[in-house]
């Protein structure tokens, strides 16, 4: 078997205690800024980028993809404790995670989110190391009308989201596209809405945008409910879903994981359209659909599964044939080229021991991540326990 | 005329000063065609898209009855909005001590209730976390004491 033989190169590299050493860094520094708002995987790697030029390529590529995919852990966190995504790709995750909480539900909230992800990570390693290439294939034949219409089902997406007024969900659908204009045309290079400003050359900053709608909007929120703080300072819940919670969520979290892996797959997609569209396929396909945007978990095992899919399976086109879906992968190529790598399809016969060792180390990370949710959840029930 | 849905209403009315300032702010760039776009074309259809959605808005809440506004509190909403622009102005000559100060006393007072030595303990907290983080470990480039 080809891909037996493939995998155990890919161990053979990802194994060494250097390797596995910095997979720990990757995960580790993944989950700590996945908490943070205001900070995602891009800004990280970024950062992380000069450093990765003293590693080994292998060591390199499997820090920076710990990050990123360990940043799709962490950001259920918040999302669910305090109703503020660590990353974006966590947004849909407050719509039903932080209704549990206010529930006292938000231990089973945070362990299915954990439990979802780590059998998406497996189930996408497996994928990406069977089909990554034929299904590089598809992705090449990729062109401006397929991109165009990935918009569009993006924007519905949003629509179909939104619970309430229909008009009202269009009309924010259109504002959004109107700031997303902010910053330089791209057919004509012009300057638009910039006010002579430098700084939005570039257009805003979705982090900007997400912090204010997020994290300021929440500040204020506070402010009108006098006592009530939207923190969940009382019980987390019993810490495992019981065993009612996983066959309820079954369907969602294999939902989850096949939308993101296919999401994550396609230029654009990634754990962010990933979740979205995962938790609208469970808006329209889970029976009853009454709870959902009122703590149903399934609201929270399908996106958590999607994105750590569409994080990992975003990862084949990169490797494969160097397009980057979404900024993050944009740096990796970065990574590679600091190495006098050239990201493509020959990536894969010329050095075998980087792409299986990359993709041996993500199923690694993963369970190391599912180690550190458990230590972190255990962080939270002391220091809760002293609170009280 | 009587508004019979007044957080529509008001909806649709900020939809529509959204797309005027669009409008308006994309007036002094160039059209071009459909075929070939100029950099104030989709501008203009957005903005006017937008409008068409917010009269919409307007029109049924003359019509159709729906919630009242909740109370509005400008003063808080305006303080806070203040503080969090006053800590990007500020951040670059003061540093961060100095900003984070201004920020957190600045939005404490926008509470209900402000308890000072809770304000300046969570500010110390702030201090320490934000300069232990993003500049000591991130290495992020910013003043932590007043530039001179």
């Amino acid at each position: 078997m080809d891909v037996i033989s493939n995998l155990g190169l890919g161990f053979a590299v990802a194994l060494t205690i250097q390797n596995v050493a910095y997979c720990f860094i990757g995960v580790l520094l993944g989950t700590i800024i996945g908490v943070l708002p205001g900070i995602g995987p891009v800004t990280t790697v970024a950062m992380l980028l000069p450093i990765s030029f003293t590693l080994q390529p292998e060591s390199a590529l499997i820090l920076l993809a710990g990050i990123y995919y360990g940043a799709q852990y962490g950001g259920s966190t918040t999302a669910i404790l305090v109703n503020i995504p660590g990353e974006a790709s966590s947004v849909v995750t407050t719509i039903d995670g932080h209704q549990m909480a206010r529930r006292g539900r938000a231990g089973p909230a945070l362990g299915i989110a954990a439990l979802g992800s780590f059998f998406a990570g497996c189930v996408s390693t497996l994928l990406i190391a069977l089909a990554a290439p034929p299904l590089a294939a598809i992705a090449l034949q990729f062109g401006p009308a397929e991109y165009f219409s990935l918009m569009v089902c993006g924007l519905v997406a949003a629509v179909v989201l939104a619970h309430g007024s229909l008009v009202k969900a269009i009309a924010m659908v259109v504002l959004g596209l109107l700031l997303g204009l902010v910053g330089t045309d791209v057919n004509t290079g012009a300057r638009r809405f910039n006010f002579g400003m430098m700084g939005l050359a570039d257009g805003i900053e979705f982090v900007a945008i997400s912090m204010a709608i997020y994290g300021i909007a929440e500040v204020v929120y506070n402010l009108e409910k006098k006592q009530e703080t939207s923190v969940v300072s009382g019980a987390l819940g019993r810490v495992w879903p019981s065993l009612a919670d996983l066959r309820y969520c079954a369907g969602s979290i294999l939902r989850g994981t096949g939308l993101g892996a296919i999401l994550g797959v396609l230029p654009g997609g990634g754990a962010l359209l990933a979740s979205f569209a995962a938790y609208t396929l469970e808006k329209k396909v889970a029976r009853p659909p009454r709870q959902f945007g009122y703590g149903d978990i399934r609201g929270v095992a399908a996106p958590e599964s999607a994105n750590n899919a569409g994080a990992q399976t975003s990862f084949i086109p990169m490797l494969t044939l160097g397009i980057p879906g979404n900024p993050t992968m944009a740096m990796m190529i970065g990574a590679l080229m600091i190495h006098g790598i050239a990201p493509g399809p020959r990536v894969m016969t010329d050095r075998p021991g980087l792409f299986w060792g990359l993709i041996a180390s993500m199923w690694l990370g993963n369970l190391m991540l599912v180690i550190l949710w458990r230590i972190k959840l255990l962080i939270i029930l002391r220091r809760q326990g002293a609170a009280r | 005329m009587r508004i019979r849905a007044p957080k529509d209403f008001w909806s649709g009315v900020m939809f529509c000063g959204f797309a005027a300032v669009a409008i308006l702010a994309a007036r002094g760039y160039s059209l071009g065609t459909a075929g070939k776009m100029g950099p104030g074309y989709f501008p203009l259809v957005l903005g006017g898209l937008l409008a068409a959605l917010g009269a919409m808005l307007i029109g049924r809440s003359l019509i159709l009855s729906g919630e009242p506004v909740a109370r509005f509190h400008v003063l808080p909403l305006a303080i806070i909005a203040a503080a969090v622009c006053l800590f990007g102005v500020l951040i670059e000559p003061l540093g961060l001590v100095l900003s984070l100060v201004v920020l957190t006393l600045m939005s404490a007072s926008a509470g209900a209730q402000f308890r000072l030595p809770e304000t300046l303990a969570l500010t110390v907290l702030l201090i320490v976390f934000s300069a232990g983080v993003f500049v000591y470990a991130l290495g992020l480039p910013l003043n932590i004491w007043p530039s001179l």
